[in-house]
């Protein structure tokens, strides 16, 4: 697995950092967000699905860590790419990952992220009607978020 | 200013209406407090230990509470067990609207007393009573199958009292 | 003459056959479904917000309620993560006795699986005799936790107390009985009951393309023909020293999820009743204080819950709640691909097929 992380490291040249292994795992931060696909695609030839897809409020920066795993082995790899709060968009994984289908409506659910080429970007826990992304930190649950009863809601 | 002061006797024949209505109403909440055919409207945790009341250890059969209906149209009991989230109560409301008269609420669990583990959360109900009357509730976390037995028994006791919130406003 | 009218049905979340406050959006023509929509978050609690106001020590409550079928599964898989981002060693008699629990745990499940999946098709004897053989394990995890359905068994560091005294009688006594029944039993109801065989034979047919791509894991997978388990590719706790094998069956259909669940009931006995001969003597809990402070780190922890492979990402930042905490759900994965399953297939055999996925929704919202 150390191969893997340097041999793309070594492929994205300057583009690619790999972060010393916290609890043994395979960490790798992509500086330019555009290359995403790229490195799917370089992905895809070890790892077979994208295994969870964690988004991280790090206000104002936005952390996207794409968790790939495969049937085979025990590996995983962790692709960390920051988004910036001005533009809260990056290309989908979904024609390379189809299992990022669902991942992806989630982070577009519940912290308004946009996945660019995406083929059914909706909400998918809450309406369609649902004011705010609420994992962001600035969502407030004050006691008006609480009392609500939802009733007006349309979905 | 006369008539106030007028005290007037009920007819024999207004005593005896009075009397059979009274009548009625006993044989029919003894009817329908041993008949209550409940509408399942399990959610989460709480509809596990639901079935586990209506199967072999507890067995809810032999309250009269008997698992066949399962259709709106035809239960008179909803067992509301589980969270209720901000996108299913218009759903729950629209079920229970189905039910005909009279109609019974139990809320079972935490969740739907006050909000229970997640009164904190941004999309649940705290506590069923905003939006529906019930008549009673199952403490609990889930709570054991043993306390679906003690509700239901709670709920004889008010409808044969006529004390149930249906029975209050009228709708019996 | 043949109708060729395109109807939307609407089933769920209110369902009677409906597992869960999962919603189906078919579209049927006859009596075909032609077009399968499932909609989910229905049961959305916010389990992942409400982690960032809790201290470590109180999310397992959270945790119960998750996969509330195997609330065991999750307690430990949480405890897991905070032991290996706090960097807390625990006892072997700890990792022991978590294998214990954890396979108690998944036997239960999988007898609600079966008996949800014989009601879907009105056999309702075998609900009547799943949950019966269910109760008796229920009653031990009562006696050693003093919960039933959501224990709070697990804390950071171990388990809140020790087996009582002459729990492993009990336990053993469960297990004759509850593999006598599986064995000899069940096989009136399930295996050489036509009317099973003929509802569930070929029906919902998973290839191991169709896995790969949705990300499918658990006994989904291994009813498919992928052998990953993660008890044996990563062995977590105790399951290194005990002998196990893994069910795998090769055709992928309703059948073959059923059989897969049932050989794995017997597999968990066999390793319980080896950890019970291995249970070594010792401390059950370290001790740790109620409130840990975890250094800036991510942790990514997985393992073999009974749907699937169950996850966490936990990111730490110092302080005394997680930062964020992620959830993966095996089941979330798995109800994507009612898309593509139901399609082609009588209305009627759609129920059968979503019960063989046996989603849990609180796991699947979150």
């Amino acid at each position: 697995m150390e191969n893997l992380s340097e041999k793309l490291i070594k492929e994205f040249n300057g583009k690619l950092d790999a972060i010393k292994g916290q609890n043994n795992l395979n960490i790798v931060a992509l500086k330019n967000k555009k290359l995403i696909k790229k490195l799917s695609w370089e992905i895809k030839n070890y790892f077979d699905i994208l295994y969870t897809l964690t988004v991280v409020d790090y206000s104002p920066v936005f952390e996207l860590n794409y968790v790939f795993s495969n049937y085979e082995n025990d590996d995983i790899l962790i692709v960390k790419v920051n988004l910036d709060e001005k533009d809260l968009s990056i290309d989908s994984i979904t024609d390379i990952f189809d299992s990022a289908n669902w991942e992806e409506r989630e982070a577009y659910d519940l912290f308004g992220i946009k996945f660019n080429g995406h083929p059914d970007l909706r909400r998918i826990l809450l309406p369609e009607d649902w004011p705010g992304h609420p994992l962001r930190k600035s969502f407030e649950i004050n006691d008006e978020v609480r009392h609500w009863t939802g009733l007006d809601l349309k979905f | 200013m006369e008539e106030s002061n007028e005290f007037s006797y009920p007819g024999m024949s207004e005593v005896i209406f009075m009397k059979a209505q009274k009548f009625i109403d006993t044989v029919l909440n003894w009817g329908r407090s041993n008949s209550l055919w409940p509408l399942t409207f399990g959610t989460s945790c709480c509809a596990i230990e639901m079935m586990t009341f209506g199967a072999t250890k507890v067995d809810s059969d032999r309250l009269g509470v008997l698992f066949v209906g399962d259709s709106p149209r035809q239960s008179d009991l909803i067992l509301v067990s589980g969270t209720i989230t901000k996108k299913m109560a218009r759903r729950l409301l629209n079920v229970y609207e189905q039910m005909p008269d009279p109609k019974y609420v139990i809320a079972v669990g935490a969740c739907n007393i006050s909000g229970g583990l997640y009164h904190d959360s941004y999309n649940t109900i705290d506590g069923i009573d905003r939006i529906m009357p019930v008549d009673a509730f199952v403490p609990g976390c889930p709570p054991r199958p043993e306390e679906f037995l003690d509700a239901v028994r709670v709920l004889q006791k008010l409808i044969k009292e006529n004390k149930s919130k249906a029975q209050k406003n009228g709708k019996s | 003459m043949e109708h060729k009218d395109r109807i939307r049905m609407n089933i769920g979340p209110v369902h009677p056959a409906m597992h869960g406050v999962l919603k189906l959006i078919l579209d049927v023509e006859g009596d075909t479904v032609v077009k399968a929509e499932p909609e989910i978050g229905f049961l959305h609690r916010a389990s992942e917000k409400i982690a960032e106001m809790r201290y470590f020590s109180n999310y397992y409550p959270i945790m119960d309620k998750l996969d509330y079928v195997s609330a065991l599964n999750m307690e430990i898989l949480y405890a897991s993560t905070v032991e290996k981002a706090a960097g807390i060693t625990i006892s072997e008699r700890a990792t022991y006795m978590r294998t214990i629990m954890a396979e108690i745990q998944r036997i239960m499940s999988h007898l609600i699986f079966i008996g949800s999946l014989g009601e879907d098709f009105g056999n309702l004897t075998s609900f009547i005799w799943a949950l019966r053989e269910r109760e008796l394990l229920m009653t031990i995890v009562e006696k050693i936790s003093g919960g039933r359905l959501a224990p709070m068994y697990m804390c950071n560091g171990g388990m809140f107390y020790d087996f009582p005294e002459g729990i492993d009688k009990d336990i053993l006594e469960a297990l004759d009985k509850i593999e006598n029944k599986v064995k000899h039993e069940y096989s009136a109801v399930f295996t050489k009951n036509q009317i099973f065989l003929s509802r569930t034979k070929g029906i919902g047919i998973m290839t191991k393309d169709m896995i790969k791509r949705y990300g499918i894991t658990g006994p989904i997978a291994r009813a498919s023909g992928i052998n990953r388990d993660l008890r044996k590719v990563s062995p977590y706790l105790a399951y290194d020293k005990v002998d196990f094998d893994v069910p795998v069956e090769e055709n992928g259909d309703t059948y073959s999820r059923f059989i897969v669940r049932l050989n794995e009931i017997l597999e968990s006995i066999k390793i319980i009743r080896q950890c019970l001969k291995q249970l070594p003597a010792g401390n059950y809990k370290t001790a740790v204080p109620w409130i840990i402070r975890i250094p800036k780190k991510d942790t990514f922890v997985k393992q073999e819950s009974s749907r699937g492979e169950m996850g966490i990402f936990l990111v730490t930042d110092g302080s005394d709640k997680p930062y964020r905490l992620k959830l993966r759900s095996p089941t979330f994965f798995a109800i994507r691909a009612l898309e593509e399953l139901l399609v082609n297939v009588k209305v009627a055999d759609a129920f059968v097929i979503v019960a063989s996925i046996d989603p849990v929704m609180g796991e699947v919202d979150r």
